[in-house]
């Protein structure tokens, strides 16, 4: 547990602020609207998974323009 | 008048509901602040996780924030260029797919207000990403390295500017022409290979829009040849306004391929 103390967290919060705001994002497109290029669980996984490249792979891919 | 900011206001209110003036200042931001903090960190970084042998004792360069800049436009040269083309390859292409092109054209309209409403908002949305990417990473290398002059950093930014409006530029000339699959392919070719090709074989000629890029990092250099940047930025320019000339005409010329 002495290693989590080490780490900047000052530094790395809006990293990973960031990276929740886009993750976020995209889940509650992908659940509102369910039009996705491939099944949408799919997406969801990717979202989730993908940290910083999931969502954005999903809004080039896989969001189907209305 | 009143036509072409009716054009501007539904261009910006289809870049709001698809996400891209959120996720893709977002997505610039973040590479913005992962590059210094990588390189502040990449000493310890390779200690924990890097298999270095015991008592190996490696000298790392010292980073200065100006290597900094370089490297996130290394970064930025890539992985922003694919995301900006990959973003509004479909821009003009997949409004003639999907109809809306076919809501449009019915309408008395300048085709050249059609291109440039579309320009002006795509450059907002990427010049603005680009822009708080980069002072997103100014704040993190004034904290992590050290001082940089502010006036050198500007330089910077208006100069790789130039350069990115000429990205969005050739995706939107090529999205008027070709179908969404061939602009994108023409487009990574135009601005990602070329890219490569220019800096191999380019020795030989050292003016064009290629290497506006990596000329915008002379800024942070003290006594480095600036003529040829002005030159590259003047060719760039017109680069420019061809391709703009050339967009228009061919969304006019493409418009009957629209799907009613």
């Amino acid at each position: 547990m002495s290693e989590l103390a080490t780490i900047p967290w000052n530094l790395i919060m809006p990293l990973l602020v960031l990276q929740l705001i886009l993750m976020i994002v995209a889940l509650v497109d992908v659940i509102r609207h369910q039009r996705t290029n491939g099944p949408f669980i799919m997406w969801i996984f990717i979202i989730v998974l993908g940290n910083l490249i999931g969502p954005i792979v999903y809004f080039i891919f896989g969001r189907r323009q209305a | 008048m009143s036509g072409f900011s009716v054009l501007l206001k539904k261009e910006w209110r289809e870049n709001s509901r698809n996400f891209k003036v959120l996720w893709i200042p977002i997505a610039f931001i973040i590479f913005g602040i992962l590059e210094p903090v990588t390189n502040h960190f990449l000493p310890e970084i390779m200690k924990s996780v890097g298999n270095m042998p015991e008592g190996a004792d490696f000298q790392w360069p010292e980073f200065k924030g100006e290597d900094i800049f370089s490297s996130l436009l290394g970064q930025y040269q890539f992985i922003g260029i694919l995301i900006i083309v990959l973003a509004f390859m479909g821009s003009i292409s997949g409004e003639r797919k999907n109809g809306t092109a076919t809501l449009l054209y019915v309408r008395p309209l300048s085709y050249g207000h059609y291109f440039l409403s579309k320009w002006l908002v795509t450059n907002g949305v990427v010049l603005g990403s680009v822009w708080l990417g980069i002072l997103a990473a100014w704040y993190y290398i004034e904290i992590l390295f050290n001082h940089v002059d502010a006036w050198e950093v500007f330089a910077f930014i208006a100069t790789y500017s130039i350069w990115i409006v000429f990205v969005v530029t050739v995706v939107l000339a090529l999205s008027a022409w070709l179908p969404t699959g061939g602009a994108a392919g023409l487009a990574i070719f135009a601005t990602l290979i070329f890219q490569i090709i220019d800096s191999l074989i380019g020795t030989y000629w050292t003016v064009s829009p290629w290497k506006v890029a990596i000329y915008a990092t002379y800024w942070f250099q003290p006594n480095a040849d600036m003529s040829d940047l002005w030159m590259s930025i003047i060719i760039t320019v017109l680069f420019i306004i061809v391709l703009i000339i050339f967009g228009s005409s061919m969304a006019k010329r493409n418009a009957s391929k629209t799907t009613v």
